[in-house]
């Protein structure tokens, strides 16, 4: 039981869809949602950046994407340079976004971490606190990419 | 009341500067027409007092004059004096009067003045002493004025009008200078002797009496001592009106200083208190600037044609999610962000409070406006729901309601937390109440129930773990997902586990919600997925449950493979049982159940807990549908108890049959017509022309139910279609007979020898 509810996972959400809609002027559509679980397809990409939570939640949202998805957006961001190191560094601007809607949503007392970027590793998913992590599949363009929330509200088990 | 005193006293010292200043002014003008009016009679005065001074000369010239024309023989000269001594004597005579009495007297432009008394010791004295000198001379005049008529006329008779006609012209004549009157001619003209020496003599006396030497007043003559007192006269009168003047020059002085002065203390204090104002207003501005963007609640004032008030809080239009503009109205605002129903409720509480009918204590608990789920969109185009309560209080303005003061407050994770902390204790009752169900119940089932729940929960899962593009997709999905939920529903409801019934039920009401929407986004997938993890909870508590109770009999958990044990009678025969009559009870319904279950044993797990799906939803719908009412039975011939079988054949070579009969008011395509039309299934037109076969074939398909309202056993559309998913799954087929009022059967025929 994490104790979060759908307002709150569509705070993350949102933060996603508004950055692509800040940058590209098109936002981000859900296509699904579901949650963690053995045997079901864990749906991450090649780089993923991850926030932690402490305060009244705890736990680590994650955002992963592919790198054509990140390749295709420094380009229309009219970046020059978009080599391993500034897709790294543009999806941890996406989970800056959500750091900041968090923030603004659960209030100063939440402590979040800055985002931490790398290469997706094969068994991430291990490393999750919340029994059920909602797995929320987004599509920009003809992309897909994943937002998970793997937090649980505080004194929750 | 208070209030007035309150600007009484708060203005008190300009309203006492302004009352002190009219009252002055008052006063001055009061001294000044006095003044004024003193100064008219001194002028009166002064000019009498300078005519007496020409009159009393005036006296003894003629006096003289008639003495010389009067030796002279001449009578005209004699005339014209006598008449000059006579006018100026008999004024001088009233004037002095005027001066000692006050007395109407012929002003100098010979018309009738009043002439007032003298003021001063000294001028009464002048007077008195006037009056010692001119009682004797008066004395002396007066048979001189007389005698000089007489004389006069005697002469005038005698020596030069012979003529009657004559003395008549001037008797006339005289009568007309009022010289005398026609009695006193009568009467003189008798005594004409010795008037001459007569008058000559009183003449002479006079005239010795107004050259005779006055020591008293130091004068050569009495007539120099009279003008000499006439002089001290005009003079004093004159000094008193001088005085009266200065007077009046130093209270007008007085009085324009103080009025000056006044002035000046006026100005100070209106300045000084209205600096204060001016400062208190500021403090007061600042401060409520400061109250309103400070305060976390919406606040502002709502006029009582529900304008919002030209100031209001900060966090208004944040907290309403929405442009506020000073003045504008608030019940379009609340119209675009609350339940229809509330806002309609809300209108009239408005209404209410603005009134003056009741009292506002009493109507407080009526406010419809509190924990209101609004629809809030934020700048960023997000819509999400928020709880707001909205306070309203009266403001009593000199006892009548001006305004109403609103405090709108966010009080969503106040709400929220409530709801959680709601579902929690529910969720703890619902453990116990289950865990004593438990303690109660067949413990193989319950495990085999939550073996059977996991795998239905990781079917939804992966079901939904497939990224759908198109919406058809989508909610070929949510139908899987439904149809799954039903499932579970009906094998919780076997058992009598409420909390996974009821919420299976929950879940079903809001999907079914979700399939109406105009489009099925990923958004709702979401909350399905919310849903989903809602169920992961209830069977991971009920799981635990199960499990410490398995520790608690000694028994461990099966993996849902062979049973160990082979009763006579089938477990399931006793839950369909108890469930067709908790069915039947609620909805007041009888019924009497026969099962034949006993070849359940034989068929492989998967196949068997199909059949018991699908048993528990045909059973449902035999009891909601099917078997009528006891009045309705009877009417129509039946026994009160309705019949409800179920039995399994085994027909030789792997082949199976399935049935399910009941002695309901069967499948009538007539009446399904009209109820499709009735509930906008379908067009008039279109069931018209469907044939009964095709009719009855849509009772199959997802999102069709023929129960009046929607309850926990039925009215959601998923049953029939997920019963036909299910024989699809087993590779079985259905068929379906029916007579109408008389009998439905389903029967299901399938193999469990696998066809390659």
């Amino acid at each position: 039981m994490n104790g979060i509810n759908e307002r709150d996972i569509h705070i993350f959400v949102d933060a996603v869809s508004n950055f692509f809609f800040h940058v590209t002027e098109e936002k981000v559509e859900i296509k699904t949602a579901y949650l963690l679980e053995n045997d079901v397809p864990s749906a991450t990409y090649d780089l993923t950046s991850y926030i932690t939570l402490s305060g009244n939640f705890t736990g680590r949202i994650y955002f992963s994407a592919p790198r054509s998805m990140l390749t295709h957006l420094l380009l229309i961001m009219g970046e020059q340079v978009r080599d391993n190191d500034r897709l790294l560094d543009t999806v941890g601007e996406i989970a800056n976004t959500i750091s900041g809607n968090a923030r603004k949503h659960f209030g100063e007392t939440m402590e979040i971490s800055v985002p931490i970027s790398q290469e997706t590793e094969p068994d991430w998913l291990k490393t999750v606190v919340s029994p059920h992590s909602y797995i929320i599949l987004v599509k920009w363009k003809q992309y897909r990419a994943s937002v998970v929330v793997d937090i649980q509200r505080a004194g929750q088990t | 009341m208070e209030d007035k005193r309150s600007i009484f006293f708060r203005y008190r010292k300009i309203i006492f500067a302004v009352v002190l200043f009219m009252v002055a002014d008052a006063v001055v003008i009061g001294i000044n027409f006095y003044n004024t009016f003193k100064a008219d009679e001194s002028a009166v005065s002064i000019n009498l007092s300078g005519r007496q001074r020409m009159m009393s000369q005036r006296m003894t010239k003629a006096l003289l004059t008639m003495d010389r024309s009067l030796e002279a023989g001449d009578e005209e000269g004699l005339k014209i004096s006598l008449k000059e001594l006579t006018l100026t004597a008999r004024r001088f005579d009233r004037t002095l009067m005027g001066f000692r009495d006050g007395a109407m007297v012929t002003g100098g432009d010979d018309n009738p003045t009043y002439l007032t008394q003298v003021e001063t010791d000294e001028s009464r004295k002048f007077v008195a002493d006037a009056y010692e000198i001119w009682n004797p001379y008066m004395k002396l005049l007066k048979p001189l004025m007389n005698s000089d008529r007489e004389s006069f006329l005697d002469e005038a008779f005698k020596k030069k009008l012979g003529d009657p006609k004559k003395l008549e012209e001037v008797k006339n004549k005289f009568k007309a200078e009022e010289v005398f009157t026609d009695e006193e001619f009568k009467a003189k003209l008798e005594h004409v002797d010795n008037f001459p020496e007569k008058f000559q003599a009183e003449l002479k006396a006079a005239v010795a009496f107004a050259l005779e030497k006055n020591p008293t007043h130091g004068e050569p003559q009495n007539n120099r001592a009279i003008l000499k007192l006439m002089n001290a006269l005009t003079t004093d009168l004159e000094h008193v009106a001088s005085n009266r003047a200065a007077t009046l020059r130093i209270v007008l002085i007085v009085g324009i200083l103080f009025a000056l002065v006044n002035f000046g203390y006026t100005v100070v204090i209106s300045i000084r208190d209205l600096i204060r104002s001016d400062q208190e207003l500021a403090e007061a501005r600042n401060e409520t600037v400061e109250i309103l963007t400070t305060v976390r609640e919406g606040l502002f004032l709502l006029d009582k044609d529900k304008k919002i008030g030209t100031q209001f809080s900060k966090s208004l239009p944040d907290i309403l999610k929405r442009d506020i503009v000073p003045g504008a109205d608030f019940l379009p605002h609340l119209e675009a962000i609350a339940p229809r129903n509330i806002y309609e409720t809300a209108m009239d509480y408005i209404e209410l409070l603005l009134g003056d009918r009741v009292k506002e204590s009493l109507v407080t608990s009526l406010n419809p406006l509190t924990n209101v789920p609004v629809l809030v969109t934020d700048p960023r185009n997000n819509t999400q729901t928020r709880y707001l309560s909205f306070f309203f209080n009266r403001v009593v303005t000199e006892g009548r309601i001006s305004h109403l003061l609103v405090t709108v407050q966010d009080v969503t994770d106040r709400v929220v937390l409530t709801q959680q902390v709601e579902q929690a204790k529910n969720q703890a009752k619902v453990e116990v109440e289950t865990l004593l169900r438990l303690a109660s119940s067949d413990f193989d089932a319950l495990q085999h129930l939550v073996s059977s729940v996991g795998e239905s929960l990781s079917q939804i899962n992966e079901k939904m773990s497939a990224p759908n593009d198109d919406a058809r997709d989508r909610l070929h999905t949510l139908n899987y997902v439904m149809r799954i939920v039903h499932g579970i529903k009906g094998e919780a409801a076997v058992l009598g586990i409420d909390v996974l019934e009821s919420y299976a039920h929950e879940c079903e009401k809001e999907m079914v919600a979700m399939r109406e929407e105009d489009s099925f986004s990923g958004n709702q997938m979401l909350r399905v997925a919310v849903l989903l993890e809602g169920f992961y909870q209830r069977h991971s508590s009920l799981a635990q449950i199960v499990s410490r109770l398995g520790n608690a009999l000694g028994k461990t958990q099966t993996t849902g493979g062979t049973a160990e044990w082979v009763p006579q009678k089938h477990p399931f025969e006793d839950h369909i049982t108890a469930l067709a009559h908790r069915i039947a009870t609620d909805h007041g319904k009888q019924v009497e159940v026969s099962c034949q279950f006993e070849r359940f044993f034989s068929l492989p797990k998967t196949t068997e807990k199909e059949l018991q799906d699908i048993s528990i939803q045909l059973v449902r719908n035999a009891l909601t549908h099917g078997i009528e009412a006891p009045d309705k039975r009877v009417e129509r011939n039946k026994p009160r108890t309705g019949a409800l079988s179920l039995w399994c054949e085994y027909l030789g070579h792997g082949q199976y049959t399935f049935t399910v009969r009941d002695d309901g008011c069967g499948i009538v395509p007539e009446r399904l017509r009209e109820h499709f039309v009735k509930k906008q299934f379908m067009s008039v037109e279109e069931a018209s022309a469907l044939s009964d076969h095709e009719i009855a074939n849509r009772l199959f398909q997802p999102g069709v139910s023929t129960a009046e309202i929607a309850d926990q056993d039925s009215g959601h559309g998923i049953g029939l279609d997920a019963v036909l998913e299910k024989v699809k799954e087993m590779g079985g087929h259905m068929l379906v007979k029916s007579r109408p009022d008389q009998f439905t059967e389903f029967n299901i025929q399938f193999s469990t020898v696998q066809v390659h």
